[in-house]
């Protein structure tokens, strides 16, 4: 055990915990700690007790017979060599190239490089000159290609139920063409999901022209209605209003996920990051307050966070503003916290400095009181910037999708085109959608995956997938993209564009073209005169030079505080249900995505399910446990689901977690989760008052991964997290300093040429998961599915640990650890490898060897960071996607293998082989692991630390730096640096 | 009493065991003869091909060299095929009308690949690189033989484990200078520097070759 000198102050003394059995030091978590496979063990003493001695050998000496049969490879003539008929241009075989598009969230784009081998793209990498990505990528965006590959997808064309072809919907469509230009586009409707594209924006222009009476809808689920609702209201039109975090000192988020869901998130994070390591080095930084609910990635960030009961949302907002001087005097009383005046007096002395953020889920009586606090805090302009919305449609959804059904219920409906997404799923049920929509003589539903309002159109056409077609799409700050397909639609996908353009009289109409003719009318209203070059540069750069949004002239409405006290909240339930799109699903868009599925969520580290989210004071109130069915009632429906105990959620609501449940899905998505959609109503889309909650005595087993692999030492916990705060480190600057290696019995191992090592920073790790979805991406991570996420086996290579510290109801700190192989100089897995299946190379990376591994699991057994993966089943094999979706530059493991963390060893090959060929050193930077691309934060930096002027060395020379369990002397080469966070001195804790 | 065994059973008893014994030696050296055969590895054994493609005409013949068809030896692990519109740049003059080629102008007219049979394979979790090795002097006939001889092509060589290793213990005897990799005739002369020399010009480690994370990962 470790007997070095005591580990510093900061982590010691605090208590962090995973989970609440832990914070309760429950027998069945102090048994799991001990193992690694918890459960394995008693399995396997099951097994050994059914077997007898005789048995045993005969199994013995048929493994060793037969295990000859295992050396059989393929034929040395084993397959065929398919040339091209004629080689593209420039393709070099296997080589990695970059092509630049977008991928669009909520209807707003984020640019990619995509990486392809072969004309296939593998991963998806964010483009450093969008300022969407600025170089990072979400989980969503990296799954995008798995999406892609996803056999499920719809491949035909279907008409009333029965397999047509694309050339009988033309002809259908056609056909309605003359009656319907006859009566000027009468009963033509189109519903569309949220876009910015200027191309759909001129395709419907067009088509008003020719129909004069087509009437287009929006529906994306309505989550952003009292957003814009507040805008009108305060500003008299619908803005788009961008955080500028690289200004804000103090932020003050309102239920808001700035960091991780927000429209530009990628570039919030960043920003946010940036200024925050400022505070290590002495810099001014950023403060983060939060108040919320229901806990978000944002909220754990923040220095401080404090629950506020979902009914005292708006009092508290309210007592605020009156505090920092706005609004009425009376909104002062009331319920106001303790914490409630260092807060405002904080925010009112960084005038222009500050930043309210409130987020869309909140009632439209709150985002004016935001709207009228950064008014008072000068943070028009500074922190908060108004741009001209890049979406196409900013009416509001849920009055577009109501008249729609209205319409449809009246028989004013006869021809209706479903661009995408699934309404039956998503919309309230009170406005009868399914009933209304069986009513439409024409109903046509385009779409990438067969779902639940296929069911109910009479035509379904196949969509091409957001990396199979060309389109456009706006940034949140308005900047364009032209997208462009990276592979062949695989299953004869149509676009939208391609779907109106028939209805536009164009005859076999291409992408391509459509889209290039909207940017060829740009180029002219633009005067410019070479084309073909403009196109080209735009489409290579993945941005369209000079689209960003103007500014949008704003003033703010004289009445505004009138307006507050006139919709403010009268009668506020006693209890509610808070919905919120699953962190990876969104609005069950994703279900059939295994990778998603899979990934843990941020904070309840859920697989494979949702869950109903109850605060752990509710619990114990109503007597609920984790896994307990519950029933939710309001007034719209009813349903059924788990119950999660969640540290940090206010006791007054419960949060239901849609996307899951769909019914009309693929082999992946069937039988996951509850669907939580029935609950809303067209009133109450992101909020409703609960009527009932009630326990049954069902059980529904939930698989959470945050208390696999987990690690600790009880003695020393700041041997794995470090963290302090800005005070506490401009009085001991070397508050951090680790242990110096003890002694070893073995000499030092010289590393002359390169030492492969990363940084990992904690105060920029926000907790988004992005590392782990680019892993497994990149690295061929299978998916292994619910029942054997419950068994500890699920196979990310870097894994985001959670931790908490302080009560249950109201923790402290959220703390977020990322967990990769630490590549240890001394490695304890190496000694006890029977094999020498993993072993150190010359440049210090700790390898595994695929086909030398026997899989005894020693090494895992004596890893005392628990990275280490084993491939109990074929997992591969099992695997659904399309072969086309391996990544070909490293192995796709098989079973009995043990696996982890390479440091993305195929990508430091490429480098070093280019390097070796052009006789020079590798260059700082030139290695890119994909965890490290894709963080937002630029979290973690990865490279050679023999480079006294590489990032990764300047990270391990602060003074922040430290490795985990060093005690253990095993010489990481993954190193962490301390969390600093920046509380405010008036509110220490007592 | 009549003996149970005659005498001819001393005989069958003998044979009996020496036949046995000849079985368990087969038993126990016989697989591990039977992959060590050419039959077993390919090496010098052609197979018949879609079309009978003979790079002794065009390499040792013509004097073709090897980049023209296998592009991307220099720059990507893999040394690349040449699609079909490589063979008609000569054959849609010399040779049009060859029966031979028919499939070859069939491809191109149809736009169908022409399917190979695939001679020289490594497995799965072996990850070769082309550029380097020609990079560092290795030339193409150390490995895949006199292609200059090879009316039909066969491997040059086992392509096993074992036969990577020996030379990535000791590169020194398949190094030659830069400017022969691709001259399938060369040959060490007195002239020639030497391996070490080569070695040492080229920075080859041999200690880092032997790391199994150079070719598996």
């Amino acid at each position: 055990m470790n007997d070095g000198p005591d580990p510093p102050p900061g982590g010691a003394g605090h208590a962090f915990w995973q989970s609440l059995d832990e914070l309760a030091q429950s027998p069945d978590f102090l048994r799991r700690l001990e193992q690694r496979f918890p459960d394995e063990y008693a399995r396997l003493a099951e097994l050994a007790a059914s077997i007898d001695r005789r048995r045993f050998l005969q199994l013995t000496a048929a493994t060793l017979a037969l295990s000859g049969l295992a050396a059989c490879g393929p034929a040395p003539i084993a397959g065929l060599v398919i040339p091209y008929v004629d080689q593209p241009e420039d393709t070099v075989p296997g080589k990695v190239r970059l092509f630049a598009s977008a991928l669009t969230r909520d209807g707003l784009a984020t640019g990619i490089l995509a990486r392809q081998i072969m004309a296939r793209p593998i991963n998806i990498e964010g483009n450093p000159d969008h300022p969407a990505s600025l170089g990072a990528s979400d989980a969503i965006m990296q799954a995008t290609v798995l999406d892609l590959y996803d056999p499920d997808r719809s491949k035909w064309v279907i008409d009333n139920g029965e397999v047509s072809s694309a050339d009988a919907l033309v002809t259908a469509l056609v056909n309605r063409m003359p009656q319907l230009g006859k009566t000027q586009g009468e009963g033509l409707r189109v519903l569309t999901r949220a876009s910015s594209s200027p191309t759909l924006s001129a395709q419907f222009a067009a088509l008003t022209r020719l129909y004069p009476r087509l009437r287009r809808h929006h529906w994306h689920g309505g989550w952003r209605d009292n957003l814009r609702e507040a805008s009108r209201r305060a500003f008299g039109r619908v803005v788009a209003a961008v955080p500028k975090l690289d200004k804000a000192d103090i932020i003050l988020a309102v239920d808001s996920d700035l960091l991780n869901e927000a429209p530009g998130h990628l570039a919030h994070a960043r920003a946010f990051a940036r200024r925050r390591r400022e505070l290590a080095s002495g810099g001014r930084g950023n403060r983060l307050y939060a108040i919320e609910s229901t806990p978000t990635v944002t909220g754990a960030n923040a220095d401080h966070r404090f629950v506020v009961a979902a009914a005292q949302m708006e009092p508290v907002l309210r007592a605020l503003a009156a505090h920092i001087g706005i609004g009425p005097r009376e909104w002062a009383g009331g319920a106001a916290p303790s914490w409630l005046p260092a807060v405002a007096a904080d925010l009112a002395q960084h005038k222009g400095r500050a930043l309210v953020h409130v987020g869309p889920y909140q009632s439209v009586s709150l985002h004016l009181l935001g709207h009228a606090i950064n008014a008072g805090l000068g943070a028009f302009g500074q922190t908060l910037e108004f741009l001209e919305p890049p979406e196409l449609d900013t009416s509001d959804e849920i009055s577009s999708l109501s008249s729609l059904v209205a319409d449809m219920h009246k028989g004013e409906v006869d021809t209706l085109l479903i661009l995408g997404g699934n309404p039956a799923f998503t919309a309230p049920p009170d406005l009868g959608f399914d009933e209304a929509l069986k009513r439409v003589k024409f109903s046509l539903h385009l779409a990438t995956h067969v779902n639940e309002t296929t069911r109910l159109c009479r035509w379904h056409l196949p969509r091409a997938q957001e990396l199979e077609r060309w389109s456009d799409a706006r940034a949140f700050d308005g900047t364009a993209t032209i997208v462009q397909p990276q592979i062949e639609p695989l299953y004869g996908g149509w676009s939208e564009h391609e779907l109106l353009a028939v209805l536009g009289g164009a005859v076999r109409p291409q992408g391509h073209d459509i889209v290039q003719a909207t940017w060829q009318g740009e180029a002219k209203r633009r005067g410019i005169a070479d084309f073909a070059t403009f196109w080209r540069e735009a489409v290579r750069a993945g941005v369209v030079p000079g689209t960003r949004s103007p500014a949008a002239p704003v003033t703010l409405s004289p009445n505004i505080i009138s307006e507050i006290s006139a919709t403010g909240q009268t009668d506020p339930p006693a209890l509610s249900v808070l919905f919120r799109p699953d962190p990876w699903l969104r609005d069950g868009r994703y279900a059939n995505n295994g990778w998603l599925q899979e990934l843990p969520r941020p904070l309840t580290k859920l697989t494979w399910d949702n869950a109903v989210l109850v605060a752990p004071a509710l619990a114990k109130e109503r007597g609920l446990a984790n896994e307990d069915v519950v029933a939710v009632e309001t007034e719209a429906g009813r349903v059924k689901g788990p119950v999660w105990v969640m540290p940090g959620q206010a006791a007054d609501a419960v949060t239901v977690l849609v996307g899951f449940g769909r019914r009309v899905v693929g082999r992946v998505g069937a039988g996951t989760g509850f669907d939580g959609f029935p609950l809303r109503s067209s009133n109450t889309l992101t909020e409703a008052p609960l009527r009932r909650l009630a326990k049954t005595d069902q059980k529904w087993p939930l698989a959470t991964t945050q208390v696999h692999q987990h690690i600790h030492d009880p003695l020393h916990p700041g041997d794995i997290l470090r963290f302090g705060t800005v005070e506490e480190l401009r009085r001991n600057p070397d508050m951090f300093k680790g242990q110096s290696p003890q002694d070893s019995l073995y000499p030092a191992w010289p590393y002359p040429r390169y030492a492969w090592a990363m940084a990992i920073n904690l105060s920029s790790c926000i907790g988004c998961a992005s590392c782990t979805m680019a892993c497994a991406a990149e690295n061929n991570i299978p998916v292994v599915g619910k029942d054997q996420v419950l068994r500890d086996r699920e196979m990310h290579w870097i894994r985001v640990d959670r931790y908490y510290r302080g009560d249950e109801n109201a923790p402290t700190e959220t703390l977020f650890q990322p967990v990769p192989c630490m590549h240890c100089e001394d490695a304890p897995c190496e000694v006890v490898c029977p094999v020498e299946a993993t072993m150190h190379d010359h440049d210090g990376l700790n390898v595994m060897v695929y086909n030398r591994c026997v899989g005894t699991r020693f090494c895992s057994n004596n890893c005392p960071y628990k990275v280490r993966r084993f491939n109990w089943i074929n997992y591969t094999k099992r695997d659904p996607r399309l072969d086309l979706a391996w990544n070909p530059d490293l192995t796709v493991r098989a079973r009995g293998v043990m696996e982890k963390c390479t440091y993305c060893i195929q990508r430091i090959r490429e480098a070093e082989i280019t390097a070796d060929r052009e006789g020079r050193r590798v260059r700082d930077g030139e290695v890119r692991t994909a965890c490290q691309a894709a963080c937002p934060t630029e979290a973690i930096v990865f490279g050679d630390q023999n480079d006294a002027h590489s990032a990764v060395r300047k990270r391990k020379d602060s003074p922040l730096d430290y490795g985990m369990l060093e005690g253990l002397n095993t010489k990481p080469r993954t190193t962490y640096e301390a969390r600093i966070t920046n509380p405010n001195p008036a509110l220490a804790e007592g | 009493m009549a003996a149970v065994f005659g005498p001819s059973a001393n005989l069958a008893m003998k044979l009996v065991l020496i036949v046995g014994a000849l079985g368990l030696l087969l038993l126990y050296f016989g697989p591990w003869i039977f992959t060590r055969i050419d039959y077993s590895t390919g090496v010098q054994w052609a197979y018949p091909q879609p079309v009978p493609f003979s790079h002794r005409h065009h390499v040792g013949g013509d004097g073709i060299d090897c980049r023209y068809c296998h592009t991307t030896v220099e720059v990507a692990a893999s040394a690349g095929f040449p699609p079909t519109h490589v063979c008609m740049t000569c054959h849609s003059q010399i040779w049009s009308n060859a029966r031979m080629l028919e499939p070859v102008r069939l491809s191109l007219a149809e736009g169908k690949p022409l399917h190979w049979r695939r001679l020289n394979r490594l497995p799965d979790y072996v990850f070769f690189d082309h550029s380097i090795h020609v990079a560092k002097g290795v030339g193409c006939t150390t490995c895949h033989g006199d292609v200059n001889e090879m009316p039909l092509v066969w491997r040059g060589a086992t392509l096993s484990m074992s036969w990577c290793i020996d030379c990535h213990r000791n590169p020194a005897p398949a190094l030659r200078p830069k400017n022969e990799v691709f001259n399938p005739n060369w040959h060490r002369t007195a002239k020639t520097p030497s391996g070490q020399a080569l070695m040492a010009e080229y920075k080859i480690d041999p200690a880092r070759l032997f790391d199994c994370s150079v070719c598996h990962r």
